[in-house]
């Protein structure tokens, strides 16, 4: 029964897709250039749907295609969702260009990116084998950045509090000090 | 992952197109290929046919400059000048790697006068995939 009700699901995913490809082929550049937009709106994860959407449009022949595949999910079906991405996608990062964006902003906005994915410390990072140890070392280096990025900023600040109120006292004490001295002589 | 495009008719290698008229494409794809030694800049169709390439070894660097940022440049320039004379106004910008010359490109890419519709990092990541080389000791 269950096989049957997704054998249909299939059978009725199918159908739509089979009016699209007799329409003029003018409407399928349009498509592309709309299914794209899609994963923008969802910036880094877009769901499972517009890939598979984007993959549609470029198989030239789609009845040919579609026949195929029909013949395979009614043959086998546990090769039905063969073509299915199991990653979230198939980018890293994704920076949509806006018509009027200058270069240096555009460059900085997909550099920052980047390395919030961290893209390049995971590329070096296996480039070679390391072994526990290193991994260790590593780490341990990493924290050591870490840790030094957000130290000065607590020194600066403390130093700065404790200066302040020294010199408020320091005038406080002369102040007391002068009318003692008079009264008493 | 990718479905291969079926030839259509005779098995030979068809010419697309006419051979007295180039063919025009207005759109396409650039995918820059930087690693830590060399970039490779290459120019394709929305379909995925090689329309140009170049890289920083065919523009005459050697040894240790291929992996420069000024050689990514170049590489760039010269891959997308031959497009951009065909007619090529909007195109798509793939990036892989981790070398010098993923900016350098994409500047090179910017300032060609393609209007580029989105950016995209496809560096490959293996999910925990087999063990890398160990490592090398200079």
């Amino acid at each position: 029964m269950a096989a049957s009700s997704t054998i249909n699901n299939f059978f009725s995913f199918f159908l739509p897709t089979k009016p699209p490809p007799p329409s003029p082929p003018q409407f399928n550049p349009t498509t592309t250039t709309t299914t794209p937009m899609n994963p923008s709106s969802q910036t880094h994860k877009p769901s499972s749907q517009p890939l598979i959407a984007q993959y549609n449009p470029p198989p030239p022949s789609p009845s040919s295609c579609s026949s195929s595949s029909e013949l395979s999910s009614v043959i086998c079906p546990s090769m039905a969702y063969s073509n299915t991405l199991f990653f979230q996608s198939p980018y890293n990062v994704q920076v949509v260009v806006a018509e009027d964006e200058t270069e240096e902003k555009l460059l900085g906005r997909f550099r920052r990116e980047v390395t919030k994915a961290g893209v390049v410390q995971e590329c070096r990072r296996r480039r070679y084998f390391e072994n526990k140890h290193e991994e260790k070392k590593r780490k341990s280096r990493e924290a050591a950045r870490r840790n030094r990025k957000r130290l000065p900023m607590s020194k600066t600040v403390g130093q700065k509090k404790q200066d302040v109120p020294a010199t408020k006292r320091e005038d406080d004490e002369d102040n007391w000090d002068l009318p003692e001295g008079d009264t008493l002589y | 992952m990718a479905k291969p495009i079926s030839k259509k008719g005779s098995r030979k290698n068809v010419r697309i197109g006419s051979r007295k008229h180039t063919r025009k494409i207005p759109k396409g794809v650039i995918h820059v290929q930087a690693s830590f030694n060399n970039t490779i800049v290459t120019v394709t169709d929305v379909r995925g046919r090689v329309i140009s390439w170049s890289s920083a070894g065919t523009c005459g660097f050697k040894g240790t400059r291929r992996g420069t940022p000024f050689a990514a440049q170049t590489a760039a320039g010269n891959a997308i000048r031959t497009v951009s004379d065909q007619g090529m106004q909007r195109a798509e910008v793939m990036i892989k790697g981790p070398g010098l010359g993923r900016d350098a490109a994409l500047r090179a890419i910017r300032r060609s006068g393609i209007l580029l519709n989105f950016i995209r990092d496809v560096t490959p990541m293996p999910h925990n995939g087999c063990r890398s080389p160990k490592k090398r000791r200079v």
